[in-house]
């Protein structure tokens, strides 16, 4: 079994309810840039560096107890399937997956991260499900330390952690909360909450990240400075934020509710209809109607235990996952036809959506 | 078969060719996809890019000492060479960093081990004030305990 089967394979906390999955936030995610002393940064190091680099970081990050029987995984030594299962997975990006010189390395429940020889020579990442971000905050300042114990990390007293790219220097700190807006969306509300959070100094991004479209009304918030503030200021500033857009999610949906009635419950209902008898399913279109799915476990109109189940669609309904799952490369048609399957089994036993109780 | 044009901007090949007349003289651009679409080159906007582009000084003016990269480097590629470029680029980044993160100085944490000097300047910085305005307002007390901290910081962020 190759490890990103195994990844596949493994229970963890965003596919599974291991975790307390919530509403409005699926995950929060924590991201540290740290560089090693004395070393070019990927971008400019020669292959031999890169490879230095790689040998080091990965020895140290092999040698903490968060990775013990993780993953170790070579960019240049996976297929191209496999390097897309991880993107979708959120656990690499797009960028250490197109090169060969990056490595990741993987805790086993799949919660930490580390990407070697991205933009920077160290990406920490920490992620759990729903709204944890002093928990997440503090697992990634553990392994922040316990890094900083055994690589000399590049610092400076003014500038703090020097990283290649001067939009990530000082605290090389993304906090981001991965939230599920289908009321703002619905409401027509989505483009004024990300301009006035915009202005404010926070990014607004899709699913996958920078320069992705926004399916499943499933948006990334994440602070944009990381230098003159400290981790905590950030963090504060982030939080507060969330709070506020779930509150407001929360309004947009209950106006909804009450303003469509019928309708709102009859929209949700209908998504669970196709989802359930369709033989084709196109990535977007699943991820939209899950997320009616997803929005109705919120709202009462269908078991909040199955919520999970849904987050899980989400993830695996994505091409590579499809792929990977029916262990053969599919052409488009062969994808939608293989996705269908997947989610028409998974919904086979939900019970129908009733109206809103929350 | 001829080398294929590359892109301007990274060193792929370019398949996106740009032409701009300016008062007789023409400026042409290629860009590879990638570069095309991040420059927007769909939109005339693009043309900003050319100016950017045109107007930069073909020699470069600084090169780190550490690793060779140059001030036209971080031009193309917005990104630095290593951590000493930094130090070697110190004063073209201070005005970009004040406009990309609006600060200048790190106030954040420290790597295990090292003594958290930015934490501690900053704090030298707002005592010094606090004391200031304790003198204005009369307020001794507070102003002599002030000064103590003032002189116990000094002491800590002195070269030892």
């Amino acid at each position: 079994m190759s490890s990103v089967e195994d990844i596949l394979a493994a229970e963890n906390e965003l596919t599974h309810l291991l975790g307390a999955q919530q509403a409005v936030v699926l995950s929060t995610r924590i991201r540290l840039a740290r560089n090693l002393d004395g070393l070019p940064f990927p971008g400019w190091a020669k292959v031999p560096q890169r490879k230095e680099i790689s040998d080091r970081c990965v020895e140290a990050l092999d040698a903490l107890p968060n990775f013990r029987r993780g993953h170790v995984l070579r960019m240049g030594e996976l297929g191209d399937r496999d390097r897309a299962v991880l993107v979708e997975r959120h656990l690499v990006s797009k960028e250490l997956a197109a090169g060969k010189s990056g490595a990741a390395v993987i805790s086993r429940d799949q919660t930490c991260s580390v990407m070697v020889n991205e933009e920077d020579h160290l990406r920490i990442q920490v992620v759990k499900a729903g709204w944890h971000l002093r928990g997440t905050w503090h697992i990634a300042e553990q392994l922040d330390d316990a890094l900083g114990g055994s690589l000399k990390l590049a610092f400076s007293d003014r500038l703090g952690y020097l990283t290649a790219c001067p939009t990530n220097v000082g605290t090389g700190l993304r906090a981001s909360a991965m939230v599920h807006l289908p009321g703002l969306c619905l409401a027509g509300h989505m483009d004024k909450v990300s301009r006035a959070l915009n202005q404010d100094g926070l990014a607004v991004r899709g699913w996958l990240g920078e320069g992705t479209e926004a399916a499943g009304n499933v948006f990334q918030i994440s602070n944009q400075q990381t230098l003159g503030l400290s981790e905590d200021a950030i963090l504060k500033h982030l939080g507060g934020w969330i709070k506020n857009v779930v509150e407001q999610e929360w309004n947009a949906r209950r106006r909804l509710a009450q303003e469509e009635g019928e309708k709102f419950t009859d929209r949700l209902a209908r998504s669970l209809g196709v989802l359930r008898s369709a033989r084709l399913l196109t990535s977007s279109e699943a991820m939209n109607m899950l997320s009616h799915l997803r929005l109705a476990c919120d709202m009462g109109c269908l078991p909040e235990e199955r919520r999970h189940l849904v987050d899980r669609l989400m993830i695996e309904g994505q091409p590579a996952h499809v792929q990977a799952r029916a262990g053969q490369e599919l052409d488009s048609d062969g994808r939608d036809r293989r996705r269908a399957t997947v989610v028409r089994e998974a919904l086979k036993d939900f019970p129908e959506v009733v109206p809103p109780t929350a | 078969m001829s080398q294929p044009i590359k892109c301007s901007l990274c060193e792929e090949a370019a398949t996106v060719h740009l032409s701009q007349v300016v008062h007789g003289n023409v400026t042409k651009v290629h860009l590879c996809e990638a570069c095309a679409q991040k420059g927007g080159a769909t939109d005339p906007a693009v043309f900003q890019l050319a100016d950017a582009l045109t107007t930069a000084s073909p020699a470069p003016t600084l090169t780190c000492p550490k690793c060779g990269f140059t001030d036209i480097d971080f031009r193309k590629r917005g990104r630095l060479g290593c951590p000493s470029c930094w130090e070697t680029f110190g004063d073209v980044l201070g005005g970009l960093l004040l406009k990309v993160q609006h600060e200048a100085s790190h106030v954040g944490r420290t790597p295990a081990g090292t003594p958290p000097t930015g934490q501690l300047r900053r704090r030298l910085d707002a005592a010094r004030l606090e004391m200031e305005k304790a003198i204005a307002s009369e307020d001794y007390e507070s102003a002599a305990r002030l000064r103590d901290e003032v002189a116990g910081l000094e002491k800590q962020l002195a070269p030892s």
